[in-house]
């Protein structure tokens, strides 16, 4: 009788069965307790109805893990400190070009990557330190394009981004990597709206003048594809 | 009688203890994977918006950061905890919206900001997420039983099982949801 009590509960039972389920509860102190433990849950199960768990957003915890580290004071994560410490070569500063100079540099690029390159140096003097902001425009091959702005953080870099031209409401996870030859940090992930843009505030441990070049890859298995890329000259 | 997916709290309860003092970002990581799809759901509901419900989750597991060192594992489960926390974020959302007509956000009819309902679907994303945790099969019973409305003897004949199985499936179904919703902390044990 007491498997009954499932269907009884759940108000599935036939009229009879119902009926003797009924007589049998005023009679049995056993089923009568496990109908009580029982007999809330419909109220409960009424309130999930039609309630399916979506997959977790990609992408959200790293971006959540980018505040964290902001918060932090540009605390490094993963360890990146360590990538940092072993660095092989010191970075080669070159003192800040004119405008004219850097597009004609990353018209060279450009033709060997696919990509069109433009930095200019926004702030900062330039004496030959690596401190200033900076501004560059990021194109790449089909049809994608932003605008970076990279501010120097007490532990690295914050990197801004806006970016157009993505395939729109696509699921992609975009990732912006600090590089030069040998070398990577990241800077974190964002996805594109339903329009193929996004704006985000990114933040890596690695310092303007420890990379030369900002790369957007689209994260995918096995290989990361190439989605844009500008030089800092 | 096949145990519904158990995790103890406990588990949890060391994942925001490590939140702080975790550099590698694996803890934020784990309890993601674990908690952001029910409560992204939740925010997806409530606000009707998924890129307004995503900046919620986002929101939700910063706060958790920020105040992990105040979370007390004796007072409340961390699903509890970070429904909390999704809670006030979301009424904050709302707020920020009605300050902002051009961006108001979805809210059912006859809801006050806060109200009783926001803690109906808080509730109900609670029980959804104990009825993920049962087996396939104890699920498809209660599914089939509670919100299809369908008798003992229709589901036996839907299914091809016995009719003796399907009693037996049902009764075992809701001890092992019982079980899992005294387990979160849903209700009392």
């Amino acid at each position: 009788m007491r498997e009954e009590l499932g269907g009884y509960v759940l108000g599935a039972l036939e009229p009879d069965e119902r009926e003797a389920v009924s007589a049998h509860l005023g009679t049995c102190h056993e089923c009568a307790a496990e109908y009580a433990r029982l007999a809330g849950l419909p109220t409960l199960l009424r309130h999930a109805d039609g309630l399916e768990i979506p997959a977790a957003p990609p992408a959200v915890d790293e971006r959540v893990l980018d505040r964290v580290a902001k918060e932090r004071g540009q605390r490094p994560r993963r360890g990146r400190a360590g990538m940092l410490a072993l660095l092989a070569r010191p970075w080669r500063w070159r003192p800040g070009l004119g405008r004219r100079r850097a597009t004609i540099a990353a018209a060279v690029a450009g033709a060997a990557l696919g990509a069109g390159v433009t930095a200019v140096v926004l702030g900062g003097d330039d004496g030959g330190r690596p401190a200033g902001r900076y501004a560059l425009r990021l194109t790449g091959a089909a049809g994608a394009s932003a605008r970076a702005q990279l501010e120097p953080g007490r532990g690295g870099t914050e990197v801004h981004l806006w970016v157009k031209g993505l395939p729109p409401g696509a699921e992609a996870v975009y990732e912006v990597r600090c590089e030069r030859p040998g070398w990577s940090a990241s800077a974190g992930t964002f996805r594109a709206d339903a329009r193929g843009r996004a704006y985000v505030v990114l933040t890596t441990a690695a310092r303007i003048g420890e990379y030369e070049r900002i790369r957007v890859v689209r994260r995918s298995d096995p290989r990361d594809a190439d989605v844009m890329s500008a030089e800092i000259q | 009688m096949p145990a519904p997916t158990s995790r103890p709290a406990a588990e949890d309860a060391v994942l925001v203890d490590r939140l702080r003092s975790d550099e590698t970002g694996n803890a934020m990581r784990a309890l993601y994977r674990l908690y952001g799809g029910e409560l992204y759901g939740f925010a997806l509901n409530a606000l009707g918006d998924r890129g307004a419900a995503e900046e919620i989750v986002q929101e939700v597991f910063l706060r958790a950061w920020r105040h992990a060192g105040r979370y007390d594992p004796e007072r409340a489960a961390v699903r509890t905890w970070l429904y909390q926390i999704t809670r006030h974020a979301i009424i904050d959302a709302r707020r920020r919206a009605a300050v902002r007509p051009g961006l108001a956000l979805h809210e059912p009819e006859g809801e006050a900001p806060g109200g009783a309902s926001l803690e109906q679907a808080m509730l109900g994303w609670q029980v959804a997420a104990a009825l993920e945790r049962l087996t396939p099969e104890h699920r498809q019973m209660i599914r089939m039983a509670q919100f299809r409305g369908l008798s003992m003897r229709e589901i036996a004949e839907h299914t091809g099982l016995p009719l003796g199985t399907v009693k037996s499936r049902t009764w075992y179904a809701l001890r092992s949801l019982r079980l899992v919703l005294e387990e979160m902390g849903v209700v009392p044990t």
